[in-house]
């Protein structure tokens, strides 16, 4: 609170006082009174106003430093409420009761739309447990009567599970509850379960798949690390190089104190004007656009749960030469003394 | 032939799934009553129970809990609910194996296969006609002739000798070989088959592996 604005928005008072003091001056003046005496009355008088002014002046300027303050300091700006002590001009008081009034409502309307995402989470999540049913019969009858089918059906219904596996994913990503549980797993049987989903695509496409590594454990969800590495694999799969016999390599470096897992392609890479943006939310680019429509929301589901696993996520390529993702995992000697 | 009981609620599936237990030389029954589910459990006597989490008037992983107070029975769970928690719980209350939904049909069946392979180790087929099958050293033995096959030449060899006289397709072999680490392309599969026939013939099984065009493989 500054003493300029103060004044500025005491003007009417200072005003009145003003015109109050000049008529008494006048009218002191016009029954001769002794000099000396107005002179006191003068200096009292404009003493009594200054100082009347500089009470009320300190004690708003109190108040509102703090509050002031406060909102600067705090990264939630709603709790600044929590941290104030009542005032006790009444103002003050009115702004307390008020900020009272709309916290407590915005509150109350934060809890209800809480609730209704939980619950458009759980539905969601439970259409997708029920459509992966059908998905299921589909894939047993098409093993059952490979006759009636035709050959692309299973690859197409394979999309639709993959576009299923992101919704779920990108539900579970953007909710703040923990829907992950951190264990010990093995890299090389998450390896495998990814190479056994996406053999027939490997198969088809003739892209050679080529692992070196040794038997490693990472602190990890093996569900959503499966997922994050479906999307690097159907990425590689996607835009592999059709001119070039291609391969995707896997390889788990460990170090001192992290493990990195590499995953390369020798496919179609990414222009260097897009690489900085392909984790971005929608984002398409180049190559997303050339071969079939992409969402632009693989990579970024990706990386919201690499980030809430606390591994990093990394991405090098070359256009047309290669493309590199690595996923760093940290070695945590925490957990190894909590077990 | 072994019994394996089908607890899932979706009709489809049930079907489908027998189908596909029935054409691997299973005997796959389903369970009807879901009310009496308990009795109607130890009715069957299965040797296998391929249990679904979602279940009428019963939550799957509650009924694996009840079964496993007094039955050693080897259950897999086959869900689409696909967590790490869920997988943890399942484990815990002692499922053998887990599932999620949509699995492809070869996977479930080696599942099921590594299952009864892990419950008699010593059932394991360990010769073919006069040859000794040694795993462990990568070895064919017939009287004093002896044939070094490499890893996936065992694999493939033993997944043929284990379907003996059946049609094995190359996605079969492909999918054991893939299920044992061994992430090799097509070509690959076919050097490899043709090195393990010219191994057969040195031991003197020249045509004991048979090509069915279109399909795929055959050990007569």
């Amino acid at each position: 609170m500054k003493w300029k604005y103060y004044i500025k928005d005491k003007i009417y008072a200072v005003l009145l006082f003003s015109f109050l003091f000049i008529f008494l001056f006048l009218f002191l003046l016009a029954f001769k009174t002794d000099m000396i005496v107005i002179v006191i009355i003068s200096i009292f008088f404009i003493l009594l106003f200054l100082l009347l002014l500089l009470i009320d002046f300190y004690r708003k300027k109190f108040f509102y430093d703090t509050l002031l303050s406060y909102l600067e300091q705090l990264d939630k700006k709603y709790l600044v409420l929590e941290m104030l002590s009542k005032p006790n001009f009444y103002e003050g008081n009115l702004l307390y009761e008020t900020l009272y009034e709309i916290n407590k409502s915005m509150i109350e309307n934060l809890k209800q739309y809480e609730i209704q995402m939980n619950d458009f989470k759980e539905y969601v999540e439970m259409w997708i447990h029920e459509v992966k049913i059908p998905i299921s019969s589909f894939v047993l009858m098409e093993h059952n009567h490979k006759n009636i089918f035709h050959k692309k059906s299973l690859e197409q219904m394979r999309r639709i599970e993959d576009y299923v596996e992101q919704i779920l994913y990108y539900v579970r990503s953007e909710n703040a509850h923990k829907d992950y549980l951190i264990t010990t797993v093995s890299l090389s049987k998450v390896i495998s379960v990814i190479a056994l989903k996406y053999k027939d695509d490997l198969l088809e496409n003739k892209i050679d798949f080529i692992v070196d590594m040794n038997e490693i454990e990472v602190l990890t969800d093996s569900k959503w690390l499966e997922f994050i590495m479906s999307q690097i694999l159907a990425n590689s799969i996607k835009y592999k190089d059709e001119k070039k016999s291609s391969y995707i390599k896997i390889n788990v470096e460990e170090q001192r104190e992290k493990v990195v897992l590499t995953i390369e392609d020798n496919g179609i890479g990414i222009p260097l004007s897009d690489i900085s943006k392909v984790f971005d939310k929608s984002f398409t680019g180049h190559n997303g656009r050339i071969k079939t429509k992409s969402t632009g929301m693989g990579l970024f589901i990706a990386k919201n749960l690499c980030h809430k696993l606390g591994h990093k996520i990394d991405i090098d390529s070359k256009k047309c030469e290669y493309t590199k993702v690595s996923i760093t995992f940290l070695k945590n000697n925490y957990y190894e003394v909590l077990k | 032939m072994k019994k394996i009981l089908i607890i899932e609620d979706d009709e489809t599936i049930c079907n489908e799934l027998s189908e596909l237990l029935y054409n691997s030389n299973y005997e796959p029954i389903v369970l009807k009553n879901f009310k009496e589910i308990e009795e109607e459990i130890n009715k069957v006597s299965a040797d296998l129970i391929l249990l679904d989490i979602n279940i009428p008037y019963i939550n799957g992983e509650l009924l694996l809990q009840k079964i496993r107070k007094n039955n050693t029975i080897p259950v897999i769970m086959v869900t689409s609910k696909n967590s790490e928690a869920d997988e943890l719980l399942s484990m815990m209350y002692g499922a053998d194996d887990y599932i999620t939904k949509p699995y492809h049909p070869n996977i479930l069946l080696f599942r099921i296969s590594n299952i009864f392979k892990r419950l008699n180790e010593s059932n394991e087929i360990t010769s073919y006609k006069e040859i000794t099958i040694d795993r462990e050293r990568g070895i064919l033995k017939r009287n004093h002739i002896e044939v070094c096959l490499t890893k996936n030449e065992m694999i493939i060899f033993s997944y043929l000798v284990n379907h003996k006289e059946k049609m094995v397709t190359r996605d079969e072999l492909m999918t054991a070989l893939w299920n044992n680490h061994e992430y090799i392309n097509d070509n690959a599969l076919t050097v490899n088959i043709s090195r393990l026939r010219g191994k057969l013939k040195e031991i003197g099984y020249e045509d004991a592996i048979e090509t069915r065009k279109g399909y795929g493989y055959i050990l007569l």
